[in-house]
């Protein structure tokens, strides 16, 4: 039992009260001279032993009164059901479950996960509410609100089933005040089961600040609870591809891709992971080091069609982050396409080239004036060495990053106003001897990323001389140690727009040995094949409007699938839609109890730590000591009462006389 | 020690109401002089008693003359005597009849009961007489006729003073032996002490063929025992001491008290003693009138 007014249980020395007044009674009894004594001795000789026992209980009473009192204004809490069933009944309860993939995790020593674990005790409380409150379950993939007919069928109803998305928080709580708000309810508690995962409650969201103030301006009172499954769980591995790239050279195919390994132990060694291709498994080995371990792996892949699988880990804590499904699209032949005016017309067009059957084929090249938006038709990726474009011409080059297109700007050289996806040229910069040295760039991802092997780009000797400053917010994945950026990227809908702040000619920098340059254009190239590409990938959860209205079968079964809450890999016709558990599912941050309650703000807040104890859903139990309080004082007026017997035989003189 | 109190024994008014009605014996009483109390013997006043043969040494002037000329038997006239009246006042002077209530002491109650009675005893032509004791001293006034010692009998009612425990049964049982004619004994005491004993005394006295009056005197506290907060009781005849929660013996106590009171009330009866319980919240005067009519009543009756 816990106490939200801990500070009042320094009162319990006043359970004595009781003794001490008696005591101080007792103290000022008056003498009085009594002549019928002998009545009055055997009285109470007779008397004795019983009323003993009855001021005895009295007494009792009286310090139970007391007793009960003080807990009362403690305001206990206690865990389990009976903390639940005694609290006071809201009119409506907002049972928000955390459905995200993360809550599959098993409980160490009990047979369930942390979901059914928080289902099975939001219904065992919700039970005792099930005839006064209005039970409504919002659960996390759907955030749809459904009232429930009872608290036992939320064990069974559709929208508690496990699903690989990822939960949004405060979307839920937004869902629940709208709900609130629409619905009119009276008093009203939200009870959250959660496990506190980050990446679901995003505690730096501003959305949590709006939220608490909306909640606070209802007229209604509203009070949460948290059940926070953070309980000892098994040891646990998950997967997610996060890179795959085609590679098409002389016919043969070759599928590369990079999986992310996350694992709640940090020892190094080997795991198996199943590889299934195109209903075809095969086991491989993978080192592992370290919490968080990227896999590269390629295999071959013939012919130019595409083709799905999925990479499997061994059954663990969390059998739904073992897997993690992909899918390489038919062989889209990549083409580049340079603006440019400038004498490196020819280098770009190299490092732009693709290789086929009859060797590489350089980029097409065109001057500034002599591209129109019909030469973007085939193209993947756009160098662009000349002022931003404007008018019709830019609208063509949005869409065509919008479709998956990659964009490269270099530095004309000049500074201008034009924007491009919300980013321009600034000032050129010309450095001393020492040149601007590159300090970091983003290893893992994006066109500056290791090798295959591991290596890394010579980005630390490029020496840079020149470079014009990119005006606007973007990612930076590479900067100068000033942190002046030398690459920044943009994302549009399907594709991206990159800014490099130097060219690679000489009086700019050495960019122009191709090591850099080269290997980020090929990369691009190959991104931007997207856009010729038919295929669909989304995270599940996220899937866009127009892919849901889709009528779509599993590869995997063959049978209808949900791609809103199931990953997988899915078929319509001749489009495919690769859904994949989020990536941030994976992550084992947790938010702190504390950060979790200051996110409440002023809102009345409990949390309950499954981890604590096994008595994790608490209730104030205010009402039961009051109660006991009542009872005590009325057993003890019970006790005090006049004796029956004196009042009925009052003893009346007898004047009368034989 | 309670002070004596300032009323006086005898109130003219209460007086003045009581003497219309004489105080009767239930019983024959044996006295020294011509009275109006029946007496054990025939005699020669106007009541007729009944006729019986005539034995040789009767007084052949008591032959009903009339009977023998009808019968030609010889029988004898007998008339009643009628006698005068020895009263005993019997006062317990105990330290519990000092226990003082709303309305005064037990003592002065019985005090003002006794000299009314002696008053009217010896208004009426009859003799009155006084004992009472304490633990430690017994004072008799024997039984006079003459005015003047009812004087006597106010003077050693005033300086009566209530103390130390109660020798009312030993005493009683020494006014049976010692009042060889019958007389009227009146007990004015609480009659706390032990009813076995106290039965004993007044079959004793009854054995005597005394008439005998007990006034029981109560407090109304002592009844209904009311007391709103712990209290030390103090024995009034001895050194016991108890603090106690009135309300937690109440009951108890008032169902001892009530089984003692009922058996002295059914051992009076039962040896045809007059047993009166007093509250001391009745006016005197009322019980001293209640007291009289009855007893004129039973007298019409025999």
């Amino acid at each position: 039992m816990t106490f939200l007014q801990p500070l009042i249980l320094w009162g319990l020395p006043l359970v004595l009260l009781p003794v001490i007044i008696h005591l101080i009674n007792r103290m000022r009894h008056r003498p009085r001279q009594w002549a019928a004594m002998q009545f009055l001795l055997a009285a109470t000789r007779s008397s004795t032993s019983h009323a003993k026992l009855r001021n005895l209980l009295i007494m009792l009473m009286r310090i139970l009164a007391v007793l009960a009192l003080l807990i009362f204004l403690a305001r206990p809490l206690v865990g389990g059901w009976m903390g639940w069933a005694l609290a006071a009944a809201p009119d409506a309860i907002l049972l928000l479950v955390d459905r995200s993939a993360s809550m599959e995790l098993r409980v160490t020593g009990a047979d369930e996960s942390r979901r059914e674990y928080a289902l099975r005790m939001l219904a065992d409380a919700a039970e005792e509410f099930e005839h006064t409150s209005h039970l409504v379950l919002l659960d996390s993939a759907t955030r749809q609100a459904s009232e429930l007919p009872n608290a036992a069928s939320l064990l069974e109803w559709p929208d508690t089933k496990p699903t690989d998305t990822a939960a949004d928080l405060p979307a839920m709580l937004q869902t629940a005040l709208d709900w609130l708000i629409e619905n009119k309810a009276g008093t009203a508690e939200i009870w959250i089961a959660s496990d506190l995962q980050a990446s679901n409650w995003q505690p730096d969201d501003p959305r949590w600040e709006t939220l608490i103030t909306a909640f606070d301006s209802l007229p209604q009172k509203v009070r949460v609870r948290l059940l926070a499954t953070t309980q000892e769980s098994p040891g646990n591995a998950s997967i997610s591809v996060s890179q795959l790239s085609r590679q098409q050279n002389s016919g043969k195919g070759e599928v590369r891709l990079a999986a992310d390994l996350n694992r709640s132990q940090s020892n190094a060694g080997t795991t198996t992971i199943t590889r299934t291709l195109n209903d075809v498994a095969t086991e491989l080995e993978a080192r592992v080091t370290g919490q968080s371990t990227r896999w590269r792996h390629r295999f071959a892949v013939g012919g130019q069609a595409g083709g799905w699988g999925k990479l499997e880990l061994p059954a663990d804590g969390n059998p739904r982050d073992n897997i993690t499904y992909y899918r390489y699209s038919d062989d889209h032949p990549p083409a580049g396409l340079v603006v440019t005016e400038s004498a490196l017309g020819p280098l770009w067009q190299a490092a732009a080239s693709v290789a086929g059957q009859a060797g590489r084929t350089p980029a097409k090249r065109y001057a500034p004036g002599d591209v129109t938006p019909a030469d973007l038709r085939d193209a993947t990726l756009v160098v662009w060495q000349t002022p931003l474009p404007k008018g019709e011409m830019a609208n063509a080059l949005r869409s065509f990053a919008d479709e998956g297109g990659r964009v490269v700007f270099f530095p004309p050289g000049q500074p201008s106003t034009a924007r491009f996806a919300g980013l321009g040229w600034g000032e050129k910069q010309t450095s001393g001897d020492a040149g601007f040295a590159v300090g970091r760039w983003d290893e893992d991802q994006g066109p500056l990323a290791n090798t295959d092997e591991g290596l890394l780009l010579p980005l630390a000797k490029l020496g840079v001389r020149q470079r014009q400053q990119v005006v606007g917010q973007a990612a930076v994945l590479a900067a100068f140690d000033d942190a002046q950026a030398l690459l920044v990227r943009q994302a549009l809908d399907k594709g991206e727009v990159y800014f490099c702040t130097t060219l690679p000619l000489l009086a700019w920098s050495e960019m122009g040995d191709g090591l850099v340059v080269v290997p980020m254009l090929q990369r691009l190239l190959a991104a931007g094949s997207r856009r010729l590409q038919r295929d669909s990938v989304a995270e599940c959860g996220q899937v866009s409007a127009g892919d849901l209205q889709l009528e779509w079968t599993s590869a995997e079964t063959d049978l209808r699938g949900d791609v809103q809450t199931q990953a997988g890999v899915y078929k319509n016709g001749d489009r495919w839609l690769l859904v994949n558990r989020p990536a941030a599912e994976d992550e084992f941050e947790r938010v702190e109890d504390s950060a979790v309650a200051g996110l409440f703000g002023s809102l009345p807040f409990q949390l309950f730590q499954a981890q604590r104890d096994d008595t994790a859903l608490q209730g104030e139990i205010w009402r039961l000591f009051l109660f006991l309080m009542l009872l005590a004082l009325l057993v003890e007026a019970w006790l005090i009462r006049p004796s029956s017997m004196a009042e009925a035989a009052p003893l009346k003189p007898q004047p009368a006389a034989a | 020690m309670p002070e004596p109190s300032a009323q006086p024994l005898i109130e003219a008014d209460v007086v003045g109401r009581l003497m219309g009605q004489p105080l009767l014996a239930r019983f024959p009483m044996e006295g020294s002089v011509s009275g109006h109390h029946r007496s054990p013997h025939r005699g020669s006043s106007v009541e007729f008693a009944e006729y019986r043969n005539y034995v040789p040494g009767d007084d052949i002037r008591r032959l009903d003359w009339r009977v023998f000329a009808r019968t030609d038997r010889y029988y004898l006239k007998e008339f009643e005597a009628e006698t005068n009246l020895r009263c005993y006042v019997v006062l317990d002077c105990s330290g519990s009849m000092g226990f003082a209530g709303e309305h005064g002491t037990r003592l002065d109650y019985a005090k003002r009961l006794a000299a009314t009675l002696s008053y009217l005893i010896i208004n009426q032509g009859d003799a009155a007489g006084l004992m009472h004791v304490t633990e430690k001293t017994a004072t008799e006034i024997p039984p006079r006729r003459n005015a003047s010692h009812l004087q006597v009998i106010l003077d050693a009612l005033g300086q009566m003073r209530p103390t130390g425990g109660t020798r009312l049964v030993p005493m009683l049982h020494e006014l049976a032996e010692k009042a060889r004619r019958r007389a009227l004994v009146v007990i004015l005491s609480d009659c706390f002490c032990d009813g076995d004993e106290l039965r004993d005394a007044l079959q004793h006295l009854r054995f005597q063929k005394h008439d005998l009056a007990l006034f029981h005197l109560l407090d109304p506290l002592e009844l209904d025992f009311e007391f709103d907060r712990p209290v030390r009781f103090v024995d009034m005849e001895g050194s016991h001491s108890i603090v106690t929660e009135p309300a937690t013996v109440r009951a108890e106590y008032q169902s001892q008290l009530k089984r003692f009171l009922d058996k002295l009330r059914d051992d009076c009866h039962e040896f045809n003693a007059d047993y009166r319980r007093v509250t001391l919240n009745q006016p005197y005067g009322q019980v001293m009138a209640d007291f009289l009519t009855e007893r004129a009543r039973h007298a019409t009756r025999a």
